[in-house]
């Protein structure tokens, strides 16, 4: 264990490397010089040589990135090119609050599918468990964004019992707090858990048909109880899978809903900096939604063997 | 001490076991043999209260107690046959491959049964130790610890007849719990079920096999048993007209002659013919065959028309 857990961690940080050269790679490769933006058309060229020497781009790529990426492993994610204010600090602040909404829609995710697609498979023969397979399917069809409308129109303008947008934070007022995320949860949780339902009903029918469950049951156990001891632990290894994957994809459905919202998160963050051709900001906002992305990904495979023994 | 009368089996109009009766003395090993589909494991499970969704079970099973007082075992309501389940009656299944839970200890896969049925946990795993040096398992701690990939089919198997044993059960269901197992293996657990089980329904469809084993057997065919007795007189002397299709087909026949086979093949479930189920396959059949043949004799009995003499 000790020693996978020593071998992964390694991989995951030469796999952060090389998505930080890709990253790079990619802003260096657009068109335009971040000098000659700040200093507008009628800059003189000598002008923009000493800003350029100033911002560091004068140097050959190779340097900046090693600097650059120097810089991340320390936490300084360098200075705007457009505002002048040190990047580290923006993120720092905006990833706390994007980690709230992404893991509280996870939570809404998994509360939602685990029992409801549990339920779906036990009673996969009766009418109530097929509805739940068909509701789930038509969440599937829906996308964040849209069920944050949809439901900013139901709540909050025409039951006017949430705000519709904004984010209070948690210092500010809990009670506040909570309800500005309630309804990002929500259009985060519901699809991905509509999504969810269907990959745990079909992970726990599997395990149903598993002989070792006809085991507990020769040993005296219900079918209920069965399925909670023996069932449940081994439907969940698949779905971690789905689980990994889905985080990935909220994080990324969190840069639309905190548009929606009005949340101040890294999609926000992220937005702002493409608007503004803040190239440095953009550049730290993507490393960090990557970095985040290879963790999670780190995260399921340790699950994986903490979970299921074979693997060990 | 198991009496069972007039089982019948069915999912939705379909029979799938007819009006099965027998008994089993206490520390007596009967097998039940046929060919898949027969009926064998629809039986047993019926017996075990563990049949599919959608399949039922009538008729009467009691398996009495060193007491005097007996327990049914068909027909009644799943919250009292839990009770008797692991405890009173255990089964051992045909695949050891996949009968274990992949994720937790083989200890506590034996201590489980215990603990479900009032053993303190201290004691049961106490207890597991026990039962898996009893099924032979050599280093029963460090078995205990495993995880069932890291042990042979065999091992497994043997675990599951520890889980089987645990409670002290007083009848023991093992369904062709040797068929995925190696040759040699095959004896060796043959050797331990003989010796450990108290009373035994073996199930196989391998004739040598319940030789080996069982004092007494069943010949299963179409859902009915149409011929019983003690095994020796039942192998020596066959008087069904398919059982003695089955041994000459287990026969080792000299090299160059035909292995004698019964001709065509096990209906599908619901497509057996009516009145005695074998004829549309038996050599000897008459129109008389079309009415159902009853199970008789004393000690050594068939339902056979035209039997074997």
């Amino acid at each position: 264990m000790t020693l996978y857990l020593l071998k992964r961690l390694a991989v995951l940080v030469a796999s952060t490397a090389v998505a930080g050269v890709v990253v790079f790679a990619f802003m260096a490769l657009l068109p335009g010089d971040p000098a000659e933006i700040a200093l507008g058309v009628n800059a003189t060229p000598e002008a923009v040589a000493a800003l350029r020497e100033q911002f560091g781009t004068d140097r050959p790529p190779v340097v900046q990135f090693l600097d650059w990426f120097g810089g991340l492993a320390q936490g300084d994610f360098g200075t705007s090119y457009v505002t002048s204010a040190p990047i580290g600090p923006q993120i720092s602040d905006r990833l706390g609050v994007t980690a709230v909404l992404v893991l509280g829609g996870m939570a809404v995710a998994v509360a939602i599918a685990v029992p409801l697609g549990t339920f779906a498979a036990v009673h996969h023969r009766n009418p109530l468990g097929a509805a739940i397979s068909a509701v789930s399917q038509i969440g599937i069809a829906i996308p964040a964004f849209l069920a944050g409308i949809l439901l900013v129109f139901v709540f909050a303008v025409k039951a006017q019992a949430l705000p519709s947008g904004g984010y209070v934070p948690i210092a500010d007022s809990p009670g506040e707090w909570l309800r500005s995320l309630l309804l990002p949860w929500l259009s985060l949780g519901l699809v991905q858990g509509a999504v969810l339902t269907r990959y745990v009903r079909s992970a726990v029918l599997d395990v149903m048909r598993e002989d070792y469950l006809r085991t507990a049951r020769a040993k005296g156990r219900g079918s209920t109880g069965a399925l909670w001891r023996h069932g449940l632990r081994n439907a969940s290894i698949p779905v971690v899978t789905v689980l990994g994957l889905q985080l990935a994809t909220l994080l990324i459905g969190a840069v639309v809903v905190e548009r929606v919202f009005v949340i101040p998160g890294l999609g926000d963050l992220l937005l702002n900096g493409v608007a503004g051709r803040d190239l440095l900001l953009v550049q730290g906002v993507v490393m960090v939604l990557v970095a985040a992305v290879l963790l999670i990904n780190f995260v399921v495979d340790v699950a994986y063997h903490l979970l299921d023994p074979r693997l060990r | 001490m198991l009496k069972v009368e007039g089982l019948t089996v069915r999912s939705g109009d379909v029979e799938l076991v007819h009006d099965v009766s027998f008994d089993i003395a206490p520390g007596e090993r009967v097998g039940l043999i046929g060919e898949s589909g027969s009926g064998k494991s629809l039986t047993a499970l019926s017996l075990m209260g563990l049949l599919p969704e959608g399949v039922t079970a009538t008729g009467r099973a009691a398996l009495d107690g060193p007491d005097g007082g007996g327990d049914d075992l068909v027909g009644v309501p799943e919250s009292r046959l839990k009770r008797l389940r692991g405890r009173d009656v255990s089964m051992v299944f045909q695949e050891p491959m996949t009968a274990l839970n992949p994720l937790m200890r083989i200890g506590a896969q034996v201590a489980e049964i215990m603990t479900l049925h009032g053993t303190p946990r201290p004691q049961a795993r106490r207890r597991a130790l026990d039962l898996l040096d009893r099924v032979r398992l050599p280093e029963p701690a460090q078995i205990a610890r495993a995880y069932p990939h890291q042990l042979s089919g065999g091992q497994r198997q043997r675990v599951m007849l520890a889980i089987a044993l645990a409670n002290e059960p007083r009848l023991l269901i093992c369904d062709e719990p040797t068929t995925a197992l190696d040759v040699t293996v095959q004896k060796q657990m043959l050797e331990l079920i003989a010796e450990v089980a108290p009373a035994l329904l073996f199930i196989t469809h391998d004739l040598a096999v319940v030789a080996s084993v069982c004092e007494r057997v069943l010949v299963m065919y179409g859902g009915r048993v149409v011929e019983s007795g003690p095994i020796r007189e039942v192998f020596t002397r066959p008087r069904h007209r398919y059982t003695e299709g089955l041994l000459a087909a287990s026969k080792l026949t000299p090299r160059g002659t035909r292995l004698p086979t019964i001709k065509g093949s096990v209906p599908a479930a619901g497509r057996f013919p009516g009145g005695c189920v074998f004829r549309n396959r038996c050599p000897h059949a008459t129109p008389t065959c079309e009415d159902v043949p009853a199970l008789t004799g004393d000690g050594h009995a068939h339902a056979c028309w035209h039997p074997a003499d």
